[in-house]
């Protein structure tokens, strides 16, 4: 397969010195679905916003479609405009992402900006409130959905563009189980429908069902090993090193008993 | 949810080739080029940077940094009255030269301090006391005569001279107030960027400052950097959506939504911080934790301070 986004050696320093990924190398190819996993400041999120071109890495270099998504190439008008055609970016708060003055507002931004017709743009923003279940939301301001609608306009303001790559950060945090399960059939739905998926994620149960790759990001914020769920999910070593599963002390009757522990691997859930 | 999805998002797309490395200037054409609005953007979100910078600073091992916050803040008030009350040049120099050997041996970064220190004793220095040069306001030897009028004017309570010039006494006024407001301004850099926020804040507790204003400038400190951030994220969520580039007129609806964005945000922060107050036991009144016990090298500092401002009150 084709590779459609590449990470050099990749270094990123938050004020050029508090260091947030480091000489992180990997390969995502067209149609895959790619799980970064770590604990919480591993440098997932600033990893994923490094693929989506938004931050640039203080050393190495990301390529996406084998062009480099240098400071300079996005500059260009041209290289910009096709790179955020094809590439989406679903932010962990959903609500820094929505800033139309109502829902509908916010699926026609994009096939708008991209030139498409309002008729044909009006058409694509149906079909995606449709498949979301919002339609019901469409004349409501972003400001008076509930964190899961709100999660599922994000998701349709970016989708209504088309993307061939999609990024999602932290995708299920934070939402009720119900909207989890909605989301994570539309990522299996997604990725059936051709789109290349990378989620930046620490829960566990995610990259199981998506059958993902996964990066796994240690505290020191280097992938300390890239593999299938299958393998990485049953390093139960690796993941306790990176602190994504840890030991967990609970009673039987009386007496104390610990064991490793997470509620991915114990409770499938 | 697989029969759901709509058409054309199975579709494939023309992957439409991302053009080749054309090399482009910053300003030519095809180039995308930040708008104010952007720029304003980064600046607001670039505070979290200086409040990072500031504690770095502050946490650096450095002779200042070692000192008690309590005596750095008597310091920084004694030092203030002493830089009003001089009406020497020369002793506000020598004031300038003791405030920059202070900030060498504390290990700060001299070329962003004294960036600061330089712009803003222009803008409230400078340029605010250059009227006080001319003739008009400061009378005396003219140094450069500028405008001559045919015979003087009275207009209202104010006197127009003939003759409109720079005078000798004048410059001496404007370079007096703007090295009063420079030292001033470099003395309260100096000392917030040796003290760790709240070190400062126990100091001003100890010098009786109410505990519900230090409250309330802690709240204020943190959630500006928290604002910062969250003004940050704003930022690149709508640059990961913005295929191409967008009128100024788009721009402006866009920032007008986003500062209602903000301050709904700053309404429901403001009421959650509130309830947790209420939570954790608060009743109205606010009681800090005060400062501990002076060390004899905080002691020693403060008698040399006060000697060392003795001295340039003298000379």
């Amino acid at each position: 397969m084709e590779s459609i986004i590449k990470a050099e050696d990749v270094s990123y320093r938050y004020y050029g010195r508090i260091p947030a990924i480091l000489d992180a190398t990997f390969e995502i190819r067209k149609g895959e679905r790619f799980a970064l996993i770590g604990a919480n400041g591993s440098g997932k999120s600033t990893l994923l916003q490094i693929m989506g071109g938004l931050i640039h890495p203080t050393s190495g270099k990301v390529f996406f479609s084998g062009e480099e998504l240098s400071e300079e190439a996005l500059r260009n008008k041209e290289f910009t405009k096709s790179f955020r055609r094809r590439l989406g970016y679903v932010f962990q708060d959903s609500e820094v992402q929505l800033f139309c003055p109502t829902v509908l507002d916010e699926m026609l931004y994009g096939p708008m900006q991209m030139g498409l017709s309002e008729t044909a743009a009006l058409e694509r923003a149906g079909e995606i409130m449709e498949m979301l279940n919002i339609e019901n939301l469409r004349d409501r301001p972003s400001y008076m959905l509930s964190g899961g609608e709100k999660k599922r306009v994000a998701i349709g303001s970016v989708l209504t563009v088309n993307p061939e790559v999609l990024l999602f950060d932290e995708p299920t945090n934070g939402l009720d189980p119900r909207t989890q399960c909605f989301l994570m059939e539309l990522l299996v739905a997604l990725s059936n429908a051709g789109k290349t998926i990378v989620i930046a994620t620490h829960d566990l149960s995610l990259v199981d069902e998506l059958h993902a790759r996964v990066a796994v990001l240690s505290e020191a914020h280097r992938i300390e090993k890239t593999g299938s769920a299958e393998d990485i999910l049953s390093d139960e070593e690796l993941l306790l090193k990176v602190n994504l599963i840890h030991e967990h002390i609970h009673f039987h009757g009386q007496t104390a008993h610990s064991h490793l522990h997470s509620h991915y691997f114990f409770h499938k859930h | 949810m697989a029969n759901k999805i709509p058409s054309f998002l199975t579709r494939e797309l023309p992957s439409a080739p991302l053009p080749a490395r054309r090399k482009v200037s910053r300003w030519g054409r095809g180039t995308l080029r930040a708008s104010f609005i952007d720029k304003g953007l980064k600046h607001v979100a670039g505070v979290v940077n200086t409040g990072y910078s500031q504690w770095e600073a502050a946490a650096k091992e450095g002779p200042l940094q070692r000192l008690d916050a309590r005596v750095k803040v008597f310091f920084f008030l004694f030092f203030i009255v002493i830089i009003s009350l001089k009406k020497e040049v020369y002793a506000e120099v020598a004031i300038s030269a003791f405030i920059f050997l202070l900030a060498a041996i504390s290990r700060i970064n001299l070329f962003r301090f004294y960036k600061r220190a330089l712009f803003f004793g222009f803008i409230f220095g400078f340029l605010v006391a250059l009227p006080a040069s001319l003739s008009s306001i400061t009378g005396g030897e003219i140094a450069v005569p500028l405008i001559t009028f045919p015979k003087a004017y009275d207009f209202w309570i104010y006197h127009i001279p003939a003759n409109i010039a720079i005078t000798k006494e004048g410059l001496h006024v404007v370079t007096l107030l703007t090295l009063r407001v420079f030292n001033s301004i470099s003395l309260s850099f100096l000392v917030f960027s040796t003290t760790l926020f709240p070190e400062l804040i126990k100091a001003l507790k100890a010098l009786k400052v109410p505990d519900i204003f230090l409250m309330m400038l802690t709240l204020s400190y943190k959630y500006i950097l928290i604002f910062a951030r969250t003004i940050g994220e704003i930022h690149l969520a709508k640059k990961s959506r913005l295929i191409g580039e967008e009128s100024s007129r788009e721009g402006r609806n866009w920032i007008a939504d986003r500062i209602a964005f903000i301050f709904r945000k700053t309404r429901l922060k403001c009421e959650d911080v509130f309830k947790a107050m209420v939570g954790r036991g608060y009743s109205g009144e606010i009681r800090l934790y005060g400062p501990g016990r002076l060390t004899v090298a905080d002691r020693v500092s403060a008698v040399l301070f006060f000697i060392a401002g003795l001295l340039f009150l003298f000379i």
